[in-house]
């Protein structure tokens, strides 16, 4: 039971409950209004009853020709909100736009390669890892995790535009390519 | 020399702009100038290195140079963009781009620019002239939309007339609709038009739109136009339509968004929303008897729902107790035990969940005989776990007994067992989660929570300061076992304040990494009242550092936001524009901005030497402050708060001082400085007018325009001074007693405002070169000590208030020693304010020469005792402060605190040092710290 609706500027004001959280990143202001600018309709909130937020999510639309598609650049859903289906309905809407509005090829996404709820969810809603990404984040610094949570994997999903499936890969978690490839 | 050689020579200048080499600017522009002294391009770009070297006046003079040739080309345009938005001057870039497009009408940049430059100014009218005219010139559509969008955005601003507003849609509404185009091209063109529909109630046309093929379509795939049209609707009073719509997608589609369920709501108690004055009871009973009955259909559709969503969505079995609750309001409820049934039920399918104690909440208001079943029915979830679903049901089982309590049930004992049960139950949970890495939050944090909730009651009930303590120890525990738990942390933030230990606090917040706008929603969590505990007078900079590191977000968000709504513009995301200017306006008027602000004033005079240069910029600062609406933007939900309902929550229970701070204390404290400062200063208005270098910023705030500033100044607002706390209300007392008294002293003795000018501009051309402009120096240059035809006004004794102010202080800081070292601190710093308060007030009669000329001996002689007294005590709470930190943490000094049973002694112990040596270090610091300002404001 959530309300789901479109993120507003002022919605900074608001989201302590799930930025505090360190799996989720605090941007600056300009990051989140250049996507507000930009690709309103990829930007959603859930929000309970109380007015609480509860998760969002920011995405864009990029790519040239058959490379178009719409890509998830955060999801996120506090912590006291998590398995409540929350994240499935957002990004369900951010396929259906990428989808109808932007007309995409697919939907894409990097997630850390230590990730593994995240990346075990992507895999359930239909995203196959595309490549490896070597050193695409920062290190969280909370120590071990190396290789694996600096590298992320490129996750994709075919949207109607694309019925042959050309925009995935069976063997896409061997294909290992570095950050400035992408 | 050809221009494509002047081009060469000057491409080394822009480098040296870019990579911030602005000394190197300056010497490249000063060897181009002295070939091409008329050259615009290089004044303005050496007008622009010296802004970014912060050497303001001498880019003013380039700056006004530049502007009075009117230029015309990009490059010198867009130079002198940057210039005058450093320099805060967005009228004259609105002037210098009317002017370049009315030399070049045909130029489609510039009006762009041009319109660009009055959005940043928020000058809504002659954008919309600007857009109008480019529309009719240019025949591009966005300028019709941008010209509709002005509009709207001139009806919504504060400063626009209420009157004013409709005409204002209206013209809107009328250049929409003659576009040429459909309003459906886009999504958000779609949703101006709609907005302005629905503002001026136009049903119909808003009707055709939406029933379309291609509105149906845009309201399906865009939340934001849906959001119009769901207001739309609403406005009409389509309850009934907007019901059945929701109740098809939530059928057909699945859609499980809870604005469709609460539509369906809505829709089914419609018949009962008749106005009762007119409906015979007779009318009623029917109304109630239709209402029965679709109540009973929508328990059918919600119970489809909950049964097919199980416990994958809380919608359907939510949505139940909603309609329940709602039948119950409306008396139309024929089942007296469903409520608790749905409430069980929700339990049983829910509560493994963190959210199913928010989510019930608001069920939990019961009768009696309910209340009993309810708590029973608590009182039997398991409180063996194996799993964690258990623990969790465990959890909130525990959290709804907490949050049901009694007054007679919260007393020192019941809430004793309470925490010692819950820690222990917390231990039990802890192998639960052992084997989670450690990036994860541990399952059975939130039971420390509870228990720290209970600490903190128990402290409240008893005072003893060992409460906290025990909670600061279990959190302390907790967070090695749940090491990314920023609730915990929230919770040690405002208990280490509260114990004294204000570094332990800082330790914590560093640690949650807060950043960006979390500033400004945060920071209060360390600043609030932080002058209690800054040792800025003693040179550590530590929290007045971190008052300046909050603040870097304000400059953000006057640097950047207006070119995102820029960009919006741009972009044509018309749906985005109100809210980025709204969310612009919310930063830059945020209510902690300036009470951070004024916090760092207070540690900043204990620190830099109080001069007449302080005392202008800061009057000039704080009197815009003050002229503000201010926005609350902190964040106290996000405090973990576990308490019964009827006691105060988590927040309220741990402020500093135990008051809360807001805009009564920000408006006060304003008055209290504005007033000290004017008086001390030599500014006037005409003075200050001639001064200001930016634009002056817009006056929002709501007060009586009749009033002069003075008059605003000394007004009391009863409300107000309730926030204060008893200490912080004598010290006002003290400062308003003292402005009264020395008020005529510093009128008379003030120079006049023409004396003042030809000092400043004697200064500026000594710095500068150049004279200041607009400014004529009076041939006999007018100086202190003229004489005046007014005889000086009679000297009058000190009032009881100040004389006595300090000897009281006295006392109350005896009588607080036996209270917390909070109020200790608050004491002593309120102190050394008063006394700094009184340099500020004293300072323009410090040469004796202004004392003879004006013939106020009598006055500086009553000030001499007032000093002698006031330095006697505060240097006694020095030494009393630097005894205590001495004695803190030695055998006779406070009994070593006392952790709990079930955690290693010696972390307790170690913690226990670590609280007491934060404690040391802030009462010596305070105490040293009050000790230099003794000795620096001696005499
Ligand atoms: C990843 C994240 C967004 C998932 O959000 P969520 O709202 O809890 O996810 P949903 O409830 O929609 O879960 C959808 C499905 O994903 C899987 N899933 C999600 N979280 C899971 C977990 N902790 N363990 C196992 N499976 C999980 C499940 O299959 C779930 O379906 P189910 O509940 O019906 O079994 C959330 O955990 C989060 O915010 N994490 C931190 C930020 C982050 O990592 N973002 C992704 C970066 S790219």
């Amino acid at each position: 039971m959530s309300v789901l609706r479109p993120f507003k500027a002022s919605d900074m004001f608001k989201f302590n409950n799930i930025n505090l959280d360190i799996w989720t990143e605090t941007y600056g202001i300009g990051f989140y209004l250049s996507y507000l600018s930009r690709w309103p309709d990829l930007c959603c909130v859930q929000e309970a009853p109380t007015g609480r937020m509860m998760g969002y999510v920011l995405g864009k639309a990029e790519g040239s020709n058959a490379e178009w598609h719409g890509h998830v650049t955060a999801l996120t859903v506090a912590p006291e909100y998590r398995r409540l289906s929350l994240a499935r309905r957002m990004m369900a809407l951010l396929e259906m736009v990428s989808d109808e509005i932007y007309k995409g090829f697919f939907v894409d996404l990097f997630v850390r390669c230590t990730n593994t709820v995240a990346i075990d969810m992507y895999e359930g809603l239909g995203y196959s890892v595309y490549r490896r990404v070597r050193e695409y984040y920062g290190s969280l610094g909370i120590g071990k995790g190396g290789r694996d949570e600096e590298d992320a994997f490129d996750m994709r999903k075919p949207l109607s535009r694309d019925p042959n499936r050309r925009s995935v890969r069976p063997n896409g978690r061997e294909m290992i390519v570095s950050a400035h490839d992408v | 020399m050809s221009t494509a050689a002047l081009d060469r020579q000057i491409r080394p200048i822009y480098d040296a702009l870019d990579t911030g080499s602005n000394k190197s600017a300056i010497v490249a522009c000063n060897k181009l100038l002295k070939k091409h002294p008329k050259n615009e391009l290089v004044k303005a770009l050496k007008a622009l290195a010296l802004v970014r070297s912060q050497k303001v006046e001498e880019s003013l003079v380039l700056c006004d140079e530049v502007l009075e040739e009117k230029p015309t080309s990009d490059a010198v345009l867009t130079a002198m963009m940057h210039v005058l938005r450093g320099l805060g001057r967005h009228n004259d870039m609105v002037t210098m781009f009317e002017e370049a497009y009315k030399q070049q009408p045909t130029n489609e940049e510039l009006g762009v620019q041009t319109f660009f430059a009055n959005v940043r100014a928020n000058h809504w009218k002659s954008a919309q002239q600007i857009a109008t005219r480019m529309h009719k010139q240019f025949q591009e559509d966005r300028y019709l939309y941008w010209s509709v969008i002005s509009s709207v955005l001139q009806a919504k601003d504060a400063s626009t007339p209420k009157t004013m507003r409709t005409i204002l849609y209206k013209l809107a509404h009328r250049m929409i609709t003659s576009s040429p185009t459909p309003p459906y091209l886009n999504a958000d063109r779609f949703h101006l038009h709609l907005s302005i529909l629905s503002e001026l109630e136009l049903f119909d046309e808003a009707r055709k739109l939406l029933d379309s093929e291609v509105g149906r379509n845009i309201c399906a795939t865009s939340l934001s136009c849906n959001e119009v049209r769901r207001e739309l609707w609403k406005r009409q009073g389509l309850v009934r339509e907007e019901g059945e719509r929701a109740e098809k997608l939530i059928k057909e589609k699945g859609d499980r968004n809870w604005l469709e369920f609460l539509a369906v709501l809505d829709a089914t108690f419609d018949c009962l929303v008749i106005s009762p004055t007119d409906v015979a009871p007779t009318t009623l009973e029917d109304a109630k008897k239709e209402c029965a009955t679709r109540v009973q259909e929508t328990r059918v559709l919600f119970t489809r729902v909950a049964e097919e969503d199980g416990s994958k969505d809380r919608s359907g079995l939510l949505a139940l107790l909603e309609l329940e609750k709602r039948a119950r309001d409306h008396g139309v409820s024929e089942e007296p035990t469903r409520l608790v049934d749905l409430m069980e039920r929700y339990f049983n399918e829910i509560g493994d969940k963190v959210c199913c104690f928010e989510d019930l909440k608001p069920y939990t208001l019961l009768g009696s005989d309910e209340h009993c079943r309810w708590i029973a029915f608590l009182e039997r979830v398991p409180s063996m776990f194996s799993s964690i679903d258990g623990l969790r049901r465990f959890i909130n089982a525990y959290k709804f007994l907490r949050h049901s309590l009694t007054s007679s049930e919260i007393t020192a004992d019941t809430e004793s067992a309470r925490v010692a049960l819950y820690a222990k139950k917390y231990m039990e949970a802890l192998p639960l989660g052992s084997d989670l890495p450690t990036t994860e939050l541990q399952p059975a944090d939130d039971l420390v929570l509870l228990a720290g909730n209970t600490f903190i009651s128990l402290w409240k009930l008893t005072e003893d300061d060992n409460n906290l303590f025990k909670a600061a120890s279990l959190l302390e525990f907790a967070l090695t076992k749940s090491k990314q738990s920023f609730l915990v942390r929230l919770m040690l933030i405002r208990v280490y304040r509260l114990l004294g230990a204000p570094s332990l606090a800082l330790e914590h917040y560093r640690a949650m990494h807060v950043k960006q706008v979390q500033h400004d929603t945060l920071s209060h969590l360390i600043l609030s009242r932080a002058s209690t505990f800054s040792l800025a007078a003693m040179g550590d900079l530590t929290l007045a550092t971190e008052c300046l590191e909050s603040t870097q977000i304000y400059l953000s968000n006057s640097q950047e936001t207006g070119d995102f709504v820029v960009r919006a513009f741009t972009g044509e995301k018309y749906s985005q524009i109100p809210q980025f200017i709204l969310f612009e306006d919310r930063l830059e008027n945020s209510l902690q901005r300036d009470t951070v602000k004024v916090e760092h004033l207070r540690m900043r005079l204990t620190h830099e030497p109080i001069t007449s240069d302080i005392i202008d910029m800061e009057l000039i600062e704080l009197k815009f402050i003050f002229d503000r609406t201010h926005h609350d933007n902190r964040d106290f939900d996000i405090l973990p708060s576990y308490q019964p309902r009827i006691s105060p929550n988590l927040n309220e229970l741990t402020l500093l001082l135990g008051r809360p701070e807001g805009h009564g204390w920000l408006s006060t404290f304003l008055q209290v400085y504005i007033r000290a400062f004017q008086q001390s200063s030599d500014l006037d208005d005409t003075v200050e007018e001639k001064l200001l270098i930016g634009d002056r910023p817009k006056q929002t705030a709501d007060y009586d325009r009749h009033l002069s500033l003075r008059e605003r100044l000394c007004e009391q607002n009863e409300e107000y001074l309730k926030t204060l706390t008893s200490d912080e209300l004598a010290f006002v007392h003290y400062a308003r007693a003292l402005a009264d008294w020395l008020e005529p002293y510093h009128d008379y003795t003030r120079p006049p405002p023409a004396a003042v000018l030809a000092e400043a501009a004697k200064q500026t051309e000594l710095k500068t070169g150049h004279p200041l402009k607009g400014i004529d120096i009076p041939p006999n240059g007018a100086s202190h000590g003229q004489k005046k035809d007014e005889e000086p006004p009679a000297v009058r004794d000190p009032p009881e208030l100040v004389v006595k102010h300090f000897e009281k202080l006295k006392m109350r800081f005896e009588e607080v020693q036996s209270k917390s070292p909070v109020d200790v601190l608050h004491v002593a710093t309120l102190a050394q304010e008063a006394y700094l308060l009184f340099i500020i007030e004293s300072l323009r009669f410090k040469p004796a020469s202004v004392v003879k000329v004006n013939k106020l001996g009598g006055l500086v002689s009553s000030f001499k005792c007032i000093r002698t007294g006031a330095i006697s005590v505060l240097k006694e709470i020095s030494s009393e402060l630097i005894k205590r930190a001495d004695f803190e943490g030695t055998s006779e000094g406070p009994k070593c605190f006392i952790g709990l049973e079930e955690l290693d002694p010696d972390f307790v112990l170690g913690l226990s040092k670590k609280v007491i040596d934060a404690r040391k270090k802030v009462f010596e610091g305070v105490g040293k710290g009050l000790g230099r300002i003794t000795a620096t404001y001696a005499s």
